[in-house]
């Protein structure tokens, strides 16, 4: 049993052995099969076959008709309109699928295509023409159809009958000859028979030395040659066409391409392989005439006689084993890899010494790999030829601006970034600074100096050019109004970059020492962020309300509003930061536009374009109409805004009181008055789009219908720049001043609520209610636009009317004007201020008690 | 008055080298310390039970939240990364690297569906924790100076500033109302009643404002701040309002009078710069160098 068990573990099986049979079981010839295997089947599973008498092939579907809903009786479907499409029949119409298939009758496969099987030669047809070959014609006109891999070797520059490659000398060619290929075993050079005698030939012809050079040889293919002989392999017998020939073999074999007669044992002895009968005419020797055959004249090797060699081989070669050849070329060297190029200052460490971990690492080096990053900025500049900027703080000399050759050159508009900069304020930013002002200034308008200076002046305050401005009287009113615009686009347009990036940042409280991290610090105490000077004094007195808070929109975005589960809070209205942009672009382009405009030609577009009942009027009075003509239509603006409904007429009557106003003031002293009125019409502007109700509106209606034919007279406000041809196509019937006066104005409206914040008096209590009086201001400006005043405010008008009616300049002379403007307004809003305070006060008051009440019962509790 | 008779029921030496922020859990039960070695605690500190420890900072960690599940913690560090633990495993779930400087503060959201983090680089940043979105939902740039701390209610976030301004985000309005301050602003709490909010200045005081009108209600002193960023806390009742002090004291004051009516001391001279309130009793954690004392009342802890 052992044996046994041992003999299993020894034999390794293969396959899967078949099933034992049971002893007394016979097996059966025939493996029993179910009927249904019997029958066949194509290769949806139909059965193929009918039987004899049934007939044949299946047919159709399921072996019925055409269609899996049985027979139909097809309709007769007219083909004359579309004979063209209909193509001539094929007998593949008529096929089903099995008939297409692997064994139908009409099998389809894959086949390379003719163009890439290399099969297209044709096969030689024979002409029975009169002229015998192949007709001439046909090798002239011979369709080009190359083989792809012929038309690649042509890309590859081959041509018939040359190789490809790099074009050779002569006796490089020669030697690529002799190292043709050979698949297989190779025979060694040395072993190979070569004839010197060729050779040599070969070599007195290339003494003409060549310096041309040729193109490598074509390949020759190797073709087997047919054997159409019934010799052994290798063996052949005189050829019929050759007896005396000494041919080439065609095996190309040294051996072989001698001739039939082989000289044996040096010229003694030609024998004649071979079979023959009879000695040739040429032989001298014809002793062996009548020899016998012998098997001993057959030869019995392939190829010639190799006996000879075996012994040349081994004369020559001494140190080398039978068998093997020394090799001709070298063996290639190995590649050696040099040991990395050790950084410069690579310091070797011991691999004995271990480095405590306290003892202070060796700053890493900066990047090593680009020696630019050793230079410092002074190397740097010296190598770039830099004359180094002096660090000593020099006291700044202003140079004057109409030294700066490019400024005369080029014009006002080039130099932007003065060049009366502060050099000490290049090295530091000072600490003690809040860093609200701007620091460098932009100079657009360096090419007038006086011009540069008011713009500074306005970017210092923004309205104090409005009043203090010395030179005043070398500007028309309308200039300045122009020129204000033009410096607050100039104010948008060159905010520095340090003015962009202060709204992110603020300064530092502490020098940054950058030597000694660790070096202490100062506390720092002020840190007002973005607090206004309002704020901060505020905070100091402890006034904290509505002072201290600032209320911005801010936008959450829809997938936090999602997480927090809250409604999001824009949906309903559009976004906020769609009104962030402005409306107008502030491009360069447009800024330079505009100010290319000055006086003359403005002046000359105005009487150009203003229409002939202005020019009635005197040129002395013309700028100041300008300028009436403006606030008329800030005036416009505001009452159109209280009252839609009013219209026109209304409007137009508040213009003309400004009219009035401006020709008393004419007769006054001019200039200084002009600024006065504007001043006080800002204000007036402010306080009537806040307090204007239609209760005066209506009023002032009424007394307005009267000055009604007045109107007519004066000109509605037009915007000179604009294109004046008269609208055409649709818009031939829009009334533009209209649509633009109302968003123009409620520009300059917001920028005048400004202003007046600035300068406010210092006074703190009143600096407080005017704020509190302006941000409810403010805020109702978004709801101007809407249905109606509230309820309060409304009251709150209706009680003061009297008050609101001193305000209208047409009743009142100049001395009243003055006192009311400078403490009545004041003290008048004071008062209803402090009221609305203490209202609010009591509120909160309210407010906090029930607060602490509530706070009070929980403690008890 | 039976909430003041505190005393110190538990210590616990978190061997964290310091804990920078010490922070209940969402009932109360658990407590986590954020530790200067880079890991996170988490605590049973009613019966001194170290349950886990998170590793995986590459710097002090600052601040640290629990979600509403308790699930998952958030944590800042000031490696600027803010991370996501899963609690039981231990493991990072995910990490955002969306600030450029230190991270300082983190909250969940009522729902812990969103983190909200603040950073030394003034910017405050929402981070989606439900997808696997890496990049901050949003972020709120208004702040020129640090974010300190930052407190999140059901539709509001409210963010104190070094810039002395604190910022209260409505979401559910869609309106940002920053107040100034005048001091630079070290901690914010909201009460519990969501009327008013307390702010640690950095000049050793505390400042009760009210949210809707912005007006200083009240003024508490008496603690001293130094140069720490003292944190504050409000009583479960509302009634006492809680900070630590860097002379290792713990004032409460008196919501209403500003007295301060308790002192305890944690370890006298060492800040206690991070305290944390129960949300339901009136249990106290303070937490002072490496040290953590949970403070409550004796019959409190004789009924656990």
């Amino acid at each position: 049993m052992s044996d046994s068990d041992t003999d299993e573990e020894n034999v390794i099986r293969y396959g899967t052995p078949l099933e034992p049979y049971e002893e007394d079981e016979v097996p059966a010839k025939r493996k029993f099969q179910e009927p249904a295997d019997q029958y066949a089947v194509d290769a949806h599973g139909r059965r193929r076959f009918h039987g004899a008498f049934t007939g044949g092939f299946s047919a159709g579907y399921g072996n019925t008709v055409g269609t899996p809903e049985g027979w139909a009786p097809a309709t007769f479907k007219s083909s004359r309109s579309d004979k063209a499409t209909i193509s001539s029949q094929r007998p593949e119409d008529f096929m089903d699928d099995e008939d297409r298939d692997e064994f139908g009758i009409a099998p389809r496969q894959l086949e390379t295509h003719r163009e890439f099987s290399g099969q297209k030669r044709q096969r030689r047809q024979f002409f029975d023409g009169p002229i015998p070959g192949e007709p001439v014609l046909e090798q002239l006109v011979r369709a080009v159809h190359d083989t792809a891999a012929v038309r690649m070797l042509r890309a590859m520059g081959w041509r018939e009958g040359q190789g490809t490659g790099e074009r050779l000398a002569k006796a490089e060619k020669k030697r690529a000859k002799e190292q043709h290929k050979v698949y297989g075993c190779y025979v060694p050079p040395e072993m190979r028979n070569e004839n010197p005698t060729q050779e040599d030939k070969d070599s007195s012809d290339s003494e003409i030395v060549y310096d041309t050079l040729f193109a490598p040889d074509d390949y020759e293919p190797y073709i087997l040659q047919r054997k159409n002989d019934r010799f052994g392999l290798g063996y052949s017998g005189l050829s019929r066409h050759s007896v005396l020939g000494n041919l080439v073999g065609e095996y190309g074999d040294a051996g072989t391409s001698k001739s039939h007669l082989t000289m044996k044992e040096k010229g003694k002895k030609v024998s004649i392989r071979g079979q023959a009968f009879g000695v040739g005419a040429f032989e001298a020797d014809d002793d062996d005439i009548y020899a016998t055959e012998d098997m001993s004249h057959y030869d019995f090797t392939l190829g010639g006689p190799a006996k000879d060699k075996p012994k040349k081989v081994n004369a020559k070669t001494n140190n080398v084993l039978n068998g093997f050849v020394k090799s001709s070329v070298p063996l290639p060297s190995v590649p050696s890899y040099p040991p990395p190029a050790l950084p410069r200052d690579y310091t070797p460490a011991p691999a004995g010494s271990r480095r405590s971990r306290f003892e202070p690492i060796k700053e890493a080096p900066r990047d090593q790999g680009l020696g630019r990053h050793e230079l410092t900025a002074e190397t740097r500049g010296a190598l770039l030829g830099e004359t180094p900027v002096p660090k000593t703080t020099i006291v700044p000399e202003t140079i004057p601006v109409q030294s700066d050759p490019i400024a005369k050159i080029v014009g006002r508009n080039v130099n932007f970034v003065s060049n009366t900069e502060k050099k000490t304020e290049l090295d530091f930013i000072p600490i003690k600074d809040s860093g609200k002002e701007i620091q460098k200034v932009f100079k657009p308008f360096v090419g007038d100096p006086l011009k540069q200076a008011r713009y500074e002046r306005y970017l210092k305050n923004k309205d104090a050019i409005l009043e203090s401005d010395s030179n005043i009287d070398r500007l028309c009113e309308w200039e300045r109004d122009r020129e204000l615009a033009e410096f607050e686009q100039a104010a948008k347009l060159y905010k520095p970059l340090t003015g962009i990036m202060e709204e992110r940042f603020t300064h530092a409280a502490e020098p940054d020492d950058a030597v000694n991290p660790l070096c202490a610090v100062a506390k720092s105490t002020n840190n007002y962020g973005l607090a206004t000077p309002e704020q901060i004094e505020a905070a100091r007195i402890g006034a904290f309300g509505t002072m201290t808070r600032k209320e911005t929109s801010w936008r959450p975005e829809s997938l936090v509003c999602k997480r927090f589960n809250v409604p999001e809070p824009g949906t309903t209205r559009d976004e906020p930061k769609k009104d962030d942009k402005p409306k107008v672009s502030y491009s360069i382009f447009s800024y330079l536009e505009s100010s290319v405009h000055d006086k003359e030609s403005f002046t000359k577009e105005q009487t150009k374009f203003s229409g002939s009942k202005s020019l009635s009027i005197d040129t002395v009075t013309k700028s100041k109409q300008a300028i009436t003509e403006k606030k008329k239509d800030s005036i416009e603006e505001t009452t159109s805004q209280t009252s839609v409904n009013t219209g026109f007429s209304k409007r137009m009557t508040v213009a003309e009181l400004f009219l009035k106003e401006s020709e008393k003031d004419l007769k006054n002293n001019e200039q200084n008055v002009v600024t006065e009125t504007i001043n006080k019409f800002d204000k007036m502007d402010l306080y009537k789009s806040i307090f204007l109700s239609d209760s005066e509106n209506e009023e002032e209606a009424l007394k307005e219908t009267n000055t009604k034919d007045i109107n007519d007279f004066i000109e509605k406000p037009k915007n000179v720049e604009r294109n004046t041809s008269p609208p055409r196509g649709i818009f031939a019937n829009i009334d533009f001043d209209e649509l633009n006066s109302w968003k123009r104005n409620a520009d300059d409206k917001i920028a005048e609520t400004k202003t007046v914040n600035v300068t406010t008096p210092t006074n703190k209590t009143t600096d407080n209610e005017k704020c509190k009086e302006h941000t409810p201001e403010t805020n109702e400006d978004g709801n101007v636009y809407g249905p109606k005043i509230p309820d309060n405010l409304k009251k709150r008008l209706e009680d003061n009317n009297t008050i609101v009616n001193d305000f209208k300049p047409i009743y009142r002379n100049k001395e009243e004007r003055d006192i009311d403007s400078s403490s009545e307004s004041d003290s008048w809003v004071e008062a209803k201020e402090i009221k609305s305070k203490k209202d609010k006060k009591k509120k909160s008051k309210k407010h906090k008690s029930k607060h602490k009440k509530s706070k009070h019962k929980k403690k008890d509790r | 008055m039976t909430e003041l008779e505190l005393s110190n029921l538990v210590t616990i030496k978190c061997k964290q080298q310091v804990v920078r922020a010490v922070r209940f859990n969402i009932d109360g039960s658990y407590c986590l310390t954020c530790g200067a070695d880079k890991k996170i605690k988490l605590w049973n500190p009613h019966r001194q039970l170290l349950l886990k420890t998170y590793g995986g900072h590459a710097n002090e960690v600052l601040d640290a939240a629990g979600s509403c599940d308790s699930s998952h913690i958030v944590s800042c560090s000031a490696d600027k990364s803010v991370i996501l633990w899963d609690v039981a495993t231990g493991q990072p779930v995910r990490r955002y690297r969306g600030h450029a400087s230190t991270v300082t503060c983190v909250k969940f959201n009522e729902e812990s569906t969103m983190a909200v983090s603040g950073s030394v680089d003034n910017t405050v940043a929402f981070w989606d924790v439900v997808s696997r979105r890496q990049e901050p939902v949003q972020v709120l740039k208004d702040a020129k100076d640090t974010i300190t701390s930052i407190q999140v209610t059901n539709n509001e976030i409210l963010t104190c500033s070094i810039d002395c301004h604190v910022r209260l985000y409505d979401i559910r309005v869609g309106k940002m109302i920053s107040d100034y301050i005048g001091k630079m602003v070290t901690f914010g709490s909201i009460t519990h009643d969501g009327q008013c909010y307390v702010l640690s200045c950095a000049d050793s005081t505390i400042m009760l404002f009210d949210k809707d009108s912005g007006e200083l209600l009240n003024t508490f002193s008496g603690h001293e701040s130094r140069d720490y960023l003292l944190e504050n806390a409000i009583n479960e009742k509302d009634s006492l309002i809680i900070s630590g002090s860097a002379s290792g004291e713990i004032l409460y004051y008196d919501l209403i009078s500003s007295k301060c009516v308790k002192k305890l001391i944690h370890n006298l001279n060492k800040p206690v710069i991070s305290i944390s309130h129960h949300p339901t009793d009136s249990y106290m954690l303070s937490a002072s160098e490496d040290e953590i004392k949970l403070w409550g009342t004796r019959l409190m802890e004789m009924e656990q």
